[in-house]
């Protein structure tokens, strides 16, 4: 029965949930699911995967923007019939992978992805800088202080040696969130891009009573920073500006509290978090530079600085030393004098537990 | 019994100045049932077409039908 | 073809090695798709401006579901008429992301005739992302997601967020636990929390099949489901002696072709708890002093395998910086066997949402409430008994919150006989 609009309960499906997760599995996987036993990389971007029974699994690794279109996706399935009998899977990464049990399909799919101009860089495998996890930015948002899709591929260009080879100490995971809700979740990355607002939002009083509910855009601070306010006749807020923290929620209440401005938005860097439990315990990143401009197209200074750390970090990490292992062995004060970034007021902590992050031992180096 | 609880969570939000509420204000206008009871009778109310929901992206509220949204004020502007 | 609007700032985007989604979209602008046209002028305007050109709507939504579709408006319809509304909608991934080509050609054709064609492959939880559509689309995709494609909207809002997991035991040696099937099942089992909201917050499940955590569980998750063993690492004495013979490439090769591989200095001294020795030809593991951080093994995978007595250690918490500041989860059960149709897990889980939507305020994530309240609340609360592996160290100031209950007589004091002790 086909969709009727005028009756939208008519054979309705729901709580299906998802498909199960192996009913696109490739036959390999099938018959081999749980019994793996060791994997190598071939080469940057190519996993071999063998199972107990000596099934060997090829998976060939590329990067994509995460930004794609349905015409991308059309190319990514004809490159998987062509090869990979149809079968293709994403990465939590947004890399693509390409799934060959026969070896013998595998350089005519290296040669094939290689032919096909930039669409699909291969890559993002061992110490490798790996695709950027990112947020919607100025694309889809309406909170964002930066946008996300052109940051990432102007850093990726500028890191794109990075993405197809083992040359760094360790694996280099880097995210990028557009504002300080943190969609992207940038806590815990190696280098983290987020998006910072620096002033807040303002008051269209002439328009507040017309488009919003006051209680609810009160309700809707997280620090209770906003009070109603008469403006002559008119039912009004207003905002205690040193309470605020950039969240935008009472935007998203109130489009007449609107918070981005061009010249107070821009970038902040953070660096040293990992999530894996592999040496030491999983870290948060911690503030590397509080603010560089937003500079579209290509934001070069962002760009910039982010290879200065890399680089850094590349001739002075030891192997296996991810970026926030490389950091606590060295020390923070040698953290900025190698990367000659400035250390200024807005790193030292100042909100709650800010004491524990204080220097509480004689213990630094000059 | 979900017939009385519903009637009193729509009387609840009608009497309310603010048009959308959370799940746990629902819940105050039934003090006397479970919130995992209260859900049931809520997932009801907005099969109903009693209820409905307004979401921000990250958290979610509920309204009555007849209750206007920003959004669509906004766009009756432009 | 010209397109509609000229882009000379994001044309810089099209130069470079890395793909350039600039390019792609206004490939699918150039066959005549409207909306890509107006998307690539906005997105033109703000790069010129550093200002966003989105408001929130937030009254969109398919019927009976208060998840997984996000109201989107364009401030400046005026300029670009055809994204005025902008939707997404979001769609339950399979878990771990395999897919054929005939589904994602599906996923394709519906989102061409009746959405954008713009995507993400994926939202950051995990959910595919769906780009920009109108109201009226909205029934007649869900009707065809559900009727053709057998998929479904994932969550929004204080909704059961669509839980991930890493790829697990479909492709990895390391995994201890079937994080696929464990994704799978929960997400069957509280679809009625995916869909229809009930909590203060949003809540996220993450399963990762070893310590390594290949999908941040630890760090993303309000529960994060972690893989682990308790017994011994399974060790290959001869996968050993070739790699440190140079025969087998150290790191499964992720440090590159290497044949200077020194077992000493690069696994042995590495281990953070010193609990490995070699002497040139055995290597000995203290498996009791083990933490199971997995460097060990990475480093030499065709020698060393995680132990057969695996299940999960459950955190819980974990979030990004709003509002109190970043979470990380919490260690509240060491180990538990994490079995089909893990019946104890979904038990702990109902206490624990209980236990949440009790005591939780409007916008305050599980880790929050545990904050405000204390870890022993939440132990309380699952009935769970304190454990040393869930702190760091003990506490080291001395406000201790004593149980009145194991104080003789209680809180209650004998004044008379007191006096009759101490003058006033």
């Amino acid at each position: 029965m086909a969709f009727d609009p005028n009756n939208v309960m008519q054979d309705r499906i729901t709580d299906i949930g998802p498909p199960s997760y192996d009913k696109f599995f490739p036959p390999i996987i099938k018959e081999n699911f749980g019994k793996w036993k060791y994997h190598e990389i071939l080469e940057p971007g190519v996993l071999m995967h063998v199972a107990e029974s000596g099934a060997a699994l090829y998976s060939v690794r590329v990067g994509s923007a995460r930004l794609i279109s349905t015409e991308y996706i059309r190319e990514v399935c004809a490159i998987a019939d062509k090869f990979c009998d149809g079968h293709m899977r994403w990465t939590t990464r947004n890399n693509i992978e390409f799934l060959v049990s026969d070896k013998a399909k595998l350089a005519p799919l290296l040669s094939d992805l290689r032919g096909r101009g930039s669409w699909f860089p291969i890559g993002g495998t061992g110490n490798s800088i790996t695709n950027i996890v990112h947020t919607q930015g100025w694309a889809h948002c309406h909170t964002p202080a930066i946008d996300a899709s052109g940051v990432v591929k102007a850093v990726m260009d500028e890191l794109f040696d990075y993405f197809g080879s083992h040359k760094l100490p360790a694996q280099v995971r880097i995210a990028l969130a557009c504002c300080l809700n943190m969609c992207g979740a940038v806590h815990c990355s190696d280098i983290s891009i987020l998006g910072v607002h620096r002033k807040p939002p303002f008051v269209e009083n002439e328009r507040v009573q017309n488009v919003c509910e006051i209680p609810l855009v009160i309700a809707a601070c997280p620090t209770a920073a906003i009070k109603p306010k008469k403006f002559g006749e008119r039912k009004s807020v207003e905002i205690n500006n040193s309470r605020c923290m950039f969240c935008g929620n009472c935007y998203t209440m109130c489009p007449a509290l609107p918070l981005a401005d061009a010249e107070g938005d821009g970038i902040a860097l953070w660096v040293g978090g990992k999530v894996s439990n592999v040496k030491s315990a999983p870290m948060f990143s911690k503030l590397a530079v509080p603010y560089i401009p937003n500079e579209p197209p290509r934001w070069p200074t962002t760009v910039q600085t982010i290879k200065t750390i890399v680089e850094a970090y590349a001739a002075g990490g030891r192997r296996y030393e991810r970026v926030g292992e490389w950091i606590n062995r060295i020390g923070w004060e040698r953290f900025f004098e190698k990367t000659g970034l400035e250390f200024a007021h807005e790193h030292i902590d100042d909100y709650r537990l800010a004491m524990t992050t204080w220097r509480t031992t004689t213990q630094f180096k000059f | 019994m979900n017939e009385e609880a519903k009637d009193k969570i729509i009387e609840y939000v009608k009497q309310q100045k603010k048009s959308k509420l959370y799940f746990n204000d629902l819940c105050k206008a039934v003090p006397e049932i479970k919130m995992m009871q209260a859900k049931k009778v809520v997932n009801e109310l907005i099969s109903e077409g009693k209820l409905k929901y307004w979401s921000s992206g990250s958290t979610t509220m509920y309204m009555l039908p007849s209750e206007g949204d920003v959004a669509k004020e906004e766009e009756g502007m432009n | 073809m010209a397109l509609k609007h000229a882009t000379p700032m994001l044309d810089e985007l099209e130069k470079g090695p890395w793909p350039s989604f600039v390019s792609d979209v206004k490939r699918l602008a150039a066959k005549g798709n409207l909306m890509c046209e107006d998307w690539l002028g906005l997105m033109e305007l703000s790069f010129k401006e550093k200002e966003g050109h989105w408001k929130h709507g937030g009254i969109v939504g398919v019927f009976g579901y208060g998840g997984g579709v996000i109201g989107r408006y364009c401030d400046r319809p005026d300029l670009f008429p055809n994204v005025a509304h902008f939707h997404t909608m979001r769609v339950n991934q399979p878990a771990s992301k395999y897919y054929n080509s005939d589904v994602l050609r599906k996923i394709c054709d519906l989102w061409d005739a009746k959405g954008s064609g713009l995507t993400n492959m994926h939202g950051s939880t995990g959910d595919i992302v769906l780009l920009g559509t109108t109201t009226d689309q909205l029934e007649p995709i869900f009707y065809e997601l559900t009727h053709d494609l057998k998929m479904d909207l994932g969550g929004s809002g204080s909704n059961l967020r669509s839980p991930e997991g890493c790829l697990g035991m479909s492709r990895c040696e390391w995994a201890c636990i079937n994080t696929q099937d464990i994704i799978y099942d929960l997400t069957q089992e509280f679809q009625d929390a995916l869909h229809r909201p009930m909590f203060p917050y949003k809540f996220k499940f993450k399963s990762s099949g070893c310590p390594m955590d290949c999908v941040a569980a630890i760090a993303r998750a309000d529960c994060s489901i972690i893989g682990t063993w308790r017994d011994d690492i399974r060790i290959d004495q001869e996968a050993v002696k070739g790699y440190v013979g140079g025969e087998i490439v150290p790191h499964g090769g992720a440090g590159g072709p290497r044949k200077d591989f020194d077992i000493k200095a690069e696994v042995i001294d590495l281990c953070p708890t010193k609990c490995m020795a070699f002497d040139g030809k055995t290597l000995k593991i203290e498996n009791s002093d083990c933490v199971r951080c997995m460097h060990c093994i990475r480093v030499m995978p065709r020698a060393l395998r995680p132990g057969v007595d695996t299940g999960a250690t459950i955190l819980l918490g974990a979030k990004a910086p709003i509002l109190e500041g970043a979470q990380l989860s919490s260690v509240v059960i060491p180990f538990i066997k994490m079995e089909s149709p893990y019946t104890e897990f979904k038990e702990f889980v109902e206490k624990l949402w209980d236990y949440w939507m009790e005591n939780g305020k409007n916008r305050e994530r599980l880790g929050e409430l545990i904050q405000r309240q204390g870890l022993r609340e939440l132990l309380k609360a699952v009935e769970l008994e304190p454990d040393p592996r869930m702190v760091n160290t003990p506490r080291y100031n001395p406000y201790i919150f004593y149980d009145p209950e194991k104080v003789p007589g209680g809180w209650e004091h004998d004044a008379t006989e007191y006096r009759k002790r101490h003058q006033a």
